[in-house]
């Protein structure tokens, strides 16, 4: 995933907003994610439109680790959040590992779908 | 080079199985070190230390819903006493022999569910009841209850101490026994002493409780089909609440057997 210069750069993330109103968000090489990451992420991302639902594609593949009270965040039912739906790029062991979690045990309340092949989780994103 | 990765593999499942056994005790403060690798121990790593984290929040949950049902148990057995307490304040300004008899009825009635909340919030497992404890307990209250009516009455009990029950069914089990206990007492025996049989057994996958005194029985001309009495009502309907078959028996005294799965 190309970062481009428009991007955020937080502690742990690149994120931004894509051309195709599909947000982005690169999750930096060995980043152990804390609840304060995931915080700062998602004001982030719901600053992009404020009255509008949109996808988010999170590239996870150099993920190191995510604290549980980060997942539950991500998991919250009811949280004010513009985003629709989660495509999830993994690759490494550890992404793989980290993204299954989202699919079971700290399942977010929007649809959300793992991939490695960027192209085909833009797809789905845009599909929804 | 062969020995170098020999010994990575043996130091890394060494210090995950470390953390699976400290899991296993529910000691959490714990977790196994991931490296830059990228490789399956880290996989395996991160996912032990993210399942170690979901289990113990888990176990916390529990412990709190735990305590918690603990005091709804003990909120509502004080409440149930305060009820039975108001009653008592309520009687003791009449002297009227029928409705001082309404009100050790009642009473007796929400100490039978009373004794449920209160074995339930001081056993361990706070939704099932060992059923022998809770009959022999009920059976306590219900002596003290009739002392003074001077019916001399001797217990005989058979009963199955493996049997466990869940809250929901023991609440009309208890409502029933209490009927048919306060039933013997007030009218089975006018003019002389009597014994009470209780016997609580399981029987081809079926629970059978089995009520019977030796008393007068019931009038020969009695109908159960057209019940006037409050107390036998209120025995046919939990019966049917606890989807049991419900037996008569009138011969020398009056007895009722509930066979239910």
């Amino acid at each position: 995933m190309k970062i481009p210069s428009t991007a955020h750069e937080l502690r742990c993330y690149y994120t931004w907003m894509g051309t195709d109103g599909i947000a982005r968000t690169k999750v930096k090489e060995n980043a152990e994610v804390t609840l304060e990451d995931a915080r700062a992420n998602s004001v982030l991302v719901n600053s992009f439109f404020v009255d509008e639902k949109f996808p988010i594609l999170i590239d996870s593949r150099g993920i190191k680790s995510i604290s549980r009270e980060a997942r539950s965040f991500f998991t919250t039912n009811g949280r004010a959040t513009n985003t629709m739906a989660f495509a999830i790029l993994i690759d490494s062991a550890v992404s793989k590992v980290v993204g299954n979690f989202f699919l079971g045990i700290n399942k977010p309340a929007v649809p959300t779908k793992l991939f490695v092949d960027e192209e085909l989780a833009l797809q789905w994103l845009r599909n929804l | 080079m062969i020995r170098e990765n020999d010994d990575y593999i043996q130091e890394r499942t060494n210090s995950i199985l470390d953390v699976i056994m400290s899991f296993a005790r529910l000691e959490f403060n714990v977790q196994t070190e991931i490296s830059s690798n990228h490789d399956v121990f880290d996989a395996i790593a991160a996912g032990v230390n993210m399942l170690g984290e979901e289990l113990e929040n888990s176990v916390v949950t529990i412990k709190e819903k735990e305590s918690l049902l603990k005091e709804v148990h003990h909120r509502v057995k004080n409440n149930l006493q305060i009820i039975a307490s108001l009653m008592n304040l309520q009687a003791a300004s009449s002297t009227d022999p029928v409705f001082l008899e309404l009100i050790r009825e009642c009473k007796n009635r929400i100490h039978s569910m009373s004794i449920i909340h209160e074995m339930l919030y001081q056993s361990k497992d706070l939704s099932k009841i060992n059923a022998t404890v809770y009959i022999k307990h009920l059976i306590l209250g219900l002596e003290s209850s009739f002392y003074m009516q001077h019916v001399k009455v001797d217990f005989q009990l058979n009963l199955d101490e493996r049997i466990i029950l869940e809250a929901d069914r023991m609440i009309p089990l208890g409502l029933i026994l209490n009927e048919a206990i306060s039933n013997s007492y007030k009218y089975a025996f006018p003019d002389r002493a009597g014994t009470i049989e209780i016997s609580f057994m399981t029987e081809n996958d079926q629970y059978v409780l089995l009520i019977k005194d030796n008393g007068i029985g019931l009038p020969a001309d009695y109908d159960v089909h057209k019940i006037s009495s409050l107390g036998l009502q209120l025995i046919v309907t939990l019966a049917e609440q606890l989807d049991a078959e419900l037996l008569w028996h009138r011969e020398e005294g009056l007895g009722f057997e509930f066979r239910f799965k």
